[in-house]
């Protein structure tokens, strides 16, 4: 459906375009900020997948005599109190974010598909105990769920990822199983059904692609609440342990102390958390407005 | 209606329910209790530990404690907390105020913010004023709060060369807006512009419809009608929206908390889980689900009595 | 400023201050002091922290206490507080008190003689359940040698002991000994406790604050001079620091300003008095040397000849650290080896060149190099003062072929997990309340200790240990002593990679504080300070 939504945007503005790139520059125009937004994404991450081309220094090696080291042309973003690089760790940092944003994010729209799917599908008493139990598991804010699992699972890359995958689960469930409730009756279902083929293939075939619109949009905006999340959680000391460059952890504890003295450890791993969540959150919004035209502001 | 309200109640019910055997299950999956940091921490005898958890009733079967603790909860009895050995009422009701206090201070100031530069934004739609504010809100969603509150912090350090401890008797009312103010202004800023995104977006619905159209035809003038015709409706959907966003607002006071040392009860609560200090996490949870819970069902009320055209099925 | 002369400079300082005459010091006044964290009780017999000691020894008295004049804590200068004097028999089996009369718990109650021996009793854990006014017990292993506690009369307690143990009343003269009532219990000792001290508690609030005020009726004439001390509890150190930059405390928190922070607090507050000192907390090298591959001798050498210790001193203190071995080195420590013997100890050496390099043979040869690392985890407790030097571990072992990787592992099942065994490097720090050769060495390197976590056995050891307890002349027994701290750094038992020196801050008006310099557990009873108005 992606792809003739595109299609209709582009009869619509009556522009005649082939190939993807003239595609790439009608929306770029079209859509401003979604584009400045691609492109951080796309940066963070690049940043992410060649962090150690980009930045070749040890993110964990430590120096005594660069302690507190300001910006400089050796280190360009300063240096923490163990002297490790503050760029070398910021580029890192990118890596565990996207593993901890795309990872929550992801297992928490597998399940979340899964369990819509399935509800909406199989409805009956199955469904109203999802129902139910997806109720209990949003009567908590997001970061009081993901902070009540993380330390209950304890801190490591993987059991962060699971913490904020599961307060994810609910909303996805929602979309779908609402999507599906709706699809369920449509002409083109009943036709599958009467040539015979299989409900679950329907479900996988046809329903699922008809709720991607929706699914797209919402992840992206999950991506966003998730990186944010494992940095809220890494600032409380629950989240990724050091000495994984987090850069929630770069600013809890040692970070805050320096306020003053090298107000450079407070800056730049905010900056990148925010510019990343400041993009993805631009993308959202302009894939909103090309996807879901219902919601079209 | 009326059974409409029942089913409501009882599904309330359920949810709080399942929430309080959700929590009570999963704070006894996590290693280590009390009765280990207490021991643990200061060298290790078997027999004090097993002492610690008889005193405290956590050697008991799981079943047992939650029965003890539900049927506590329903006479208004909390238990008694681990760490500080008071009624963990007592630990927790004098936070709540605090905590009341900034969350309020913070819808003030999103609602102050968040709804006129909607209205702005809207008005001016795809003007340069328009993409600065609609940026200007993303970004509010984007800066990690506790990150902001970082740097109010360096702010303050820079211009009046000191921060604002809090105190728990504040000298007059001024101080004690100063001390709230600020982190008030942090947890804030995110609601407010969520408000503006979704003020920005009812006043355009609004804006295109047709008694707009009409009223502006009839000669009232542009500004007259932008402001009393459309402003009145767009509200409608921005009430509930404040509703939810107070419920979200728990996440933000977490963090705010712990960055200006506030003594509330949600960075409260972080300490207890760190402390595995069951009964102050189990009721606290408890209270934060129970707010949730109400606040969707007031909005859903406020839903029903604003726009006559929801009608919810018996 | 160097230790040894900071060391020099406080002393005679305190010359100077001890010479004014008594009608200098004012009367009257709060201090206030912000705290780092929330104490885990009130109750100092029941918890192993400064966050409990220093708020809370002044509601206590001890029988005998160091002397608050001296800057170093040592057997020679212990001074009567609630016991007037002491003998021992002629065995030195038998430790008699004759104590002070007239002196009144904070609720008016009369102090006497079945008071100690409640609290010693319940300490060496002869009371029964019921009886016993302290729930948990961390310091029990200080009271193994004490058999009986006996009255005689309501001023006069005699303590039995099973043999001769000089270092017995050098225990009963730290903070973590004062005497408790025996009519209050042990829940109200955790909340607010009722002492003979020059200050009482008005209340403890969890996470915010503790509030003492002077007890007038106090035993010690004209003490104490403030009228109150206000601690406010503030966990983020740079609101701490911040706090006393801009005059809201007069006071900083017991070795809170690490050397880093140093700068920034006199840059912002010229006149602040900041004196540092070593907390007598070392951070440590545990290797579990009951398991594969650490059961070989020669990674275990290989990695304590790796170690960069003056790399760690530099990167958590600015190289003001101190290097030592198993007890605080001196001129701060009073039974640490002389310096000159130091660099012959195993790990010790100046030349880290050389032993770089064999450590890197070791490794070799024990069939590891660069194409095969050791894959390793490195444990710590999840805490930062834990997890900083372990991130400079796994940097420096990257050097002889050792891949670590961290695992922080949460307070509440640290200790548990390292007593068990159930770990392979663990970084660990250990605190030492009172200088002492018995108080260390029977807690962490007796072959029964619980807190033996490297579970080092060595008979040899054992004996000497035993040895050094029983032996009255001080000078014989330095030399057992530093015996055993060869022994046992040659042995890798415990490597011991520094010292711990932190600073302590205060406004120049807050008079008659004396920071001792080998404990900062002792010297917090607060009844000589006052402020010059």
């Amino acid at each position: 459906m992606v792809a003739i939504d595109h299609q209709a945007e582009l009869t619509r503005a009556g522009a005649h375009v082939t190939g993807w790139w003239s595609r790439i520059r009608f929306f770029a125009r079209r859509y401003p900020l979604g584009a400045v937004g691609a492109v951080i994404v796309t940066l963070f991450i690049l940043t992410a997948a060649f962090a150690d081309i980009i930045a070749p220094v040890d993110p964990t090696a430590t120096n005594s005599k660069f302690s507190l080291a300001a910006p400089s042309h050796l280190f360009w973003l300063g240096a923490d109190f163990m002297g490790r690089d503050m760029y070398s760790r910021i580029v890192h940092g990118a890596r565990i974010s996207l593993a901890v944003g795309a990872g929550a994010m992801g297992l928490g729209a597998l399940i979340g598909i899964s369990v819509g799917l399935a509800s909406g599908y199989l409805g009956g008493w199955f469904d109203l105990i999802v129902q139910r139990l997806l109720d209990i598991m949003q009567a908590l804010p997001l970061l009081v769920m993901a902070i009540v699992m993380a330390a209950s699972l304890g801190p490591s890359l993987r059991n962060t990822i699971l913490a904020i995958a599961i307060p994810l689960v609910p909303t996805v469930a929602r979309v779908v199983r609402s999507n599906t409730l709706s699809l369920r009756e449509q002409p083109f279902v009943e036709a599958a059904r009467a040539v015979g083929m299989g409900e679950l293939r329907i479900a996988v075939r046809h329903v699922l692609p008809n709720t991607l619109a929706p699914l797209i949009v919402l992840a992206t905006a999950q991506l966003g609440s998730a990186i944010l999340v494992e940095a809220s959680l890494s600032f409380l000391g629950l989240g990724i342990p050091e000495p994984h460059p987090s850069w929630g952890r770069m600013l809890s504890e040692s970070a805050a102390e320096y306020v003053r003295t090298a107000p450079w450890l407070v800056i730049f791993p905010g900056v990148a958390i925010s510019l990343t969540v400041f993009g993805t959150n631009l993308l959202g919004d302009a894939l909103r407005d090309i996807l879901d035209p219902r919601q079209r502001s | 209606m009326g059974s409409y309200l029942v089913r409501r109640f009882l599904l309330m019910a359920l949810t709080l329910f399942g929430m309080s055997v959700l929590i009570f299950v999963m704070l006894r999956l996590v290693p280590g209790n009390i009765a280990d940091i207490l021991v643990d921490a200061s060298g290790a005898d078997p027999k004090e530990k097993a002492k610690i958890a008889r005193e405290l009733g956590i050697d008991r079967p799981i079943a047992e404690q939650y029965i003890s603790w539900i049927s506590g909860l329903s006479r208004g009895d909390l238990g008694y907390a681990y760490v500080s050995e008071r009624p963990a009422l007592e630990e927790i009701a004098p936070r709540i105020p605090i905590s009341a206090k900034l969350a309020g201070m913070a819808i003030f100031f999103s609602i102050l913010f968040g709804v006129p530069f909607g209205v702005i934004s809207a008005v001016r739609q795809n003007t340069g004023l328009d993409y600065f504010l609609r940026v200007l809100s993303l970004s509010g969603l984007s800066l990690p709060s506790f990150w902001l509150g970082l740097l109010v912090l360096m702010a303050a350090v820079h211009w009046f060369g000191t921060i604002p401890i809090y105190d728990s008797n504040p000298h007059g009312f001024l101080q004690d807006v100063a001390m709230l103010g600020l982190p008030a202004l942090v947890v804030g800023f995110r609601s407010s512009a969520l408000i503006m995104r979704l003020t920005r977006s009812s006043m355009l619905e609004v804006l295109r419809q047709d008694y707009v159209r009409t009223a502006r035809s009839k000669g009232a003038t542009n500004n007259s009608v932008n402001y009393n015709h459309a402003l009145r409706n767009a509200l409608l959907p921005v009430v509930t929206v404040i509703g939810i966003e107070a419920a979200f607002l728990v996440g933000g006071l977490i963090v705010t908390e712990t960055v200006f040392n506030i003594p509330g009860v949600a960075r409260f609560l972080v300490e207890a889980i760190l402390w595995r200090d069951y009964p102050i996490v189990q009721n606290l949870v408890m209270l934060i689900a129970f707010v949730v819970v109400m606040v969707n069902f007031l909005v859903d009320m406020a839903y029903m009595a604003l726009d006559p055209r929801i009608k919810f099925a018996d | 400023m160097r230790l040894r002369e900071a060391i020099l400079a406080a002393s005679s300082a305190a010359l100077v201050w001890a010479a004014v005459p008594a009608f200098a010091q004012k009367a009257g006044g709060t201090l206030r002091i912000s705290h780092r964290d929330n104490p885990p009780s009130a109750s100092i017999h029941e918890e192993s922290t400064i966050s409990v000691n220093q708020p809370f020894m002044a509601v206590f008295n001890n029988l005998v206490f160091f002397d608050p004049r001296e800057k170093v804590n040592s057997p020679d200068h212990i001074v009567p507080e609630l016991a007037e004097s002491w003998t021992y028999n002629a065995d030195n089996t038998q430790l008699t008190f004759k104590l002070r009369q007239g002196v009144k718990w904070h609720d008016g109650k009369p102090f006497t003689s079945a008071d100690v021996k409640c609290t010693w009793d319940s300490l060496a854990g002869h009371a029964p359940e019921d009886k016993a006014i302290i729930r948990k017990n961390p310091r029990k292993l200080w009271y193994s040698n004490l058999k009986e506690v006996k009255t005689n009369g309501d001023f006069e307690v005699t303590f039995v002991l099973g043999r001769p143990q000089p270092s017995f009343l050098t225990m009963l003269a730290g903070g973590y000994s004062p005497v408790y009532a025996c009519h209050v219990p042990d829940r109200a000792m955790r909340s607010k406790p009722i002492g003979t001290g020059p200050f009482k508690v008005v209340d403890f609030k969890r996470n915010e604050s503790i509030k003492l005020v002077k007890n007038p009726d106090y035993w010690k004439k004209d003490r104490p001079y403030l009228d109150a001390i206000d601690w406010k509890i503030v966990p983020n150190r740079s609101t701490r620091m911040l706090g006393f930059q801009s005059g809201e405390f007069d006071m900083t928190f017991d070795s809170d300003v690490t050397f880093p922070l140093l700068k920034d607090v006199k840059a912002n507050k010229a006149d602040a008095v900041c004196e540092a000192r070593p907390t007598n907390v070392s951070s440590n090298l545990l290797v579990n040397r009951d398991r594969e591959p650490f059961n070989n001798a020669d990674i275990r050498k290989a990695m304590v000849l790796a170690l960069d210790n003056k790399a760690f001193h530099d990167i958590l203190s600015q190289g003001n650290d101190l290097e030592g071995a198993v007890m605080l080195p001196p001129p701060a420590g009073f039974w640490g080896m002389p310096k000159e013997q130091l660099p012959k100890l195993l790990g010790h050496s100046p030349d880290r060149k050389k032993t770089l390099a064999e450590a890197q043979e070791l490794m070799k040869k024990a069939g590891y190099g660069p194409d095969k690392m050791l894959k390793i985890k490195v444990a710590t407790r999840n805490i930062a003062i834990y997890r900083d030097p372990a991130v400079i571990l796994i940097d420096q072992l990257k050097q002889i072929y050792i891949d670590g990787e961290l695992e922080p592992i949460d307070t509440t099942v640290w200790y548990t997990k390292i007593q068990r065994g159930d770990y392979q490097v663990g970084m660990n720090l250990t605190g030492v309340g009172i200088d002492d050769p018995d108080v260390n060495f029977y807690e962490n390197y007796y072959s029964t200790s619980d807190r033996n976590y490297t579970h080092y056995k060595n008979p040899e050891v054992d004996k000497l240990i035993d040895q050094q307890s029983a032996e009255q002349d001080r000078e014989k027994r330095k030399q057992l002593v530093w015996k055993i701290e060869q022994i046992l750094a040659d042995d890798g038992a415990r490597p011991i990679i520094g010292y711990n020196v932190a600073n302590t801050c205060w406004d120049p008006k807050v008079k008659g504080i004396l920071l001792q310099v080998n404990s900062i557990y002792n010297g917090w009873r607060f009844e000589d300070a006052w402020l010059d108005k």
